[in-house]
């Protein structure tokens, strides 16, 4: 799997991490059992502090997409949605959505884009319940 | 004394071969080792300093093998012609630091790295699921190294009371030792000090950190997977041939041979895996973007890590190894303490050798 983290943007490192890993996981690239590098490699390849890249796989680990083992490392868990976390996708797809619509998208467009990220995530994933 | 000539000029053509084609083997985006964006890589700067690098290079080459050439001829001391082939390497670093400072000039001047998005790279399977270390490129070496051995029990009876330690220039013996064990297997622990320090090179490019393009992160993944292998089975194979030359060497001196052509046994193996491995590494360099969408990213500026264009420094990097940016393969950290300790052991080994050889 290929990270690419942007230097210059606003969103601060850990959590472009968290974002590119979660994407990863969704894309099927990630699978569960996958397993991810030790936290002082990934930090050693990027470059940067240990901490930011510990901070990600702590972020991730909170999530349920991750679980940390002093054995295996970082791999990759499969989790089931419960309801705090749908309220809480809600609220934030929620902000995204209104930010699509004040800037005044169609909501076609918005529906078309949304239906072809779910789509160029593959099969592997479940579909949305009836 | 014509041997010591050939090998010194096969050296120098190598030398400044390799000097000339180098800017069209390097990275595009990393022009005499300054970091450059994508877009800049054919600035009219960066043109024409690799126009006049490349005269100058050729300039001060000639002149230096024909000083080399003159000094030689005069003197008749062979000592002087690898002297001529370090006086065109330091030629050819002055031209590189010329050119080096112009493109950061313009560079700088012209504000090239404005607005760009840098970012960092990474492949995280390189961790996860590394490439296959070649262990069968492993095995040739031990081989010779046992067969100098045995080669060297069976003959030792029936070697000379005095054996030839070190053959000048012109293939006669000027070092001597009456005959002992330490004396006749020297050279097999040169064998086991040469192979010993390749491998764990191998071994260390391989645990190393990647410098992937932001811009095309798979197609340069990809590339640097297959660059790895090959070269560790470059530095393998050159073991290999060291080692062939060393029972080559040793078979001369059991023998108590004395010919002219002796320089040639220890030069013509060694030159030949340099000139292949250098080939293979060269060939290889450059990174591919085939059918790779550009990920709108530049590669971050890190020429501030980089002193005199050539000499990697910094602190925060815990990698001991990284990519070189003007040349082939990889350089040292010279910030990672790591790295002031290994200096350290490779000058031991090297000192316990010649002492080892010296005093047999």
């Amino acid at each position: 799997m290929i990270l690419n983290v942007d230097l210059s943007s606003e969103v601060p490192l850990y959590q472009q991490l968290r974002d590119r890993i979660v994407e990863a996981i969704a894309e099927g690239v990630l699978t569960e059992g996958s397993p991810l590098p030790p936290i002082r490699a990934l930090a050693a390849d990027f470059g940067i502090n240990f901490h930011t890249v510990n901070k990600a796989y702590d972020l991730l680990r909170q999530q349920g997409l991750i679980r940390l083992n002093r054995k295996t490392g970082a791999v990759v868990t499969s989790t089931i949605a419960d309801s705090a976390f749908r309220e809480d996708w809600t609220a934030r797809a929620r902000t995204l959505l209104s930010e699509a619509v004040a800037r005044g998208l169609p909501a076609d467009e918005v529906l078309t884009t949304c239906r072809s990220l779910l789509a160029s995530f593959g099969t592997s994933q479940p579909e949305d319940t009836p | 004394m014509i041997v010591a000539i050939a090998v010194s000029s096969a050296l120098s053509v190598l030398v400044l071969a390799l000097a000339l084609v180098l800017p069209s083997l390097n990275s595009p985006t990393v022009p005499f080792g300054v970091r450059v964006p994508a877009q800049r890589a054919a600035d009219p700067t960066v043109v024409r300093q690799t126009r006049t690098y490349r005269l100058r290079v050729l300039g001060s080459g000639i002149l230096a093998a024909g000083f080399g050439i003159v000094m030689f001829s005069v003197t008749g001391e062979p000592l002087l012609l690898p002297m001529s082939v370090l006086l065109i390497v330091g030629a050819w670093y002055g031209c590189f630091f010329l050119a080096n400072h112009e493109i950061r000039a313009a560079k700088a001047a012209g504000g090239w790295y404005e607005g760009m998005r840098q970012g960092i790279a990474v492949d995280t399977e390189l961790r996860t699921d590394p490439p296959r270390f070649p262990w069968l490129w492993l095995a040739p070496a031990p081989i010779i190294m046992v067969a100098t051995v045995v080669i060297g029990a069976i003959r030792y009876p029936s070697m000379p009371t005095t054996l030839n330690l070190h053959y000048g220039a012109n293939g006669v013996p000027d070092r001597m030792a009456a005959k002992s064990v330490a004396a006749a297997f020297s050279l097999v622990f040169v064998q086991v000090g040469i192979t010993a320090l390749l491998a764990f090179i191998a071994a260390a490019v391989f645990r190393s950190r990647p410098d992937l393009d932001p811009a095309h992160p798979v197609a340069s993944a990809r590339w640097y997977r297959r660059y790895l292998s090959l070269s560790a089975k470059a530095l393998l194979g050159l073991a290999a041939m060291i080692d062939l030359a060393m029972l080559g060497a040793s078979l001369l001196m059991w023998t108590g041979t004395i010919t002219p052509w002796a320089p040639l046994v220890v030069a013509l193996p060694i030159l030949t895996a340099v000139v292949v491995a250098v080939v293979v590494l060269a060939r290889n360099n450059r990174e591919r973007a085939d059918g790779d969408p550009d990920t709108g990213l530049t590669h971050r500026d890190d020429d501030r890590y980089w002193h005199g264009g050539l000499f990697y420094l910094n602190r925060e990097d815990h990698a001991l190894l990284v990519p070189r940016r003007f040349g082939l393969g990889w350089t040292l950290n010279l910030g990672n303490p790591r790295t002031a300790i290994l200096l350290a052991g490779v000058l031991a080994i090297i000192g316990l050798l010649i002492t080892l050889r010296f005093s047999a």
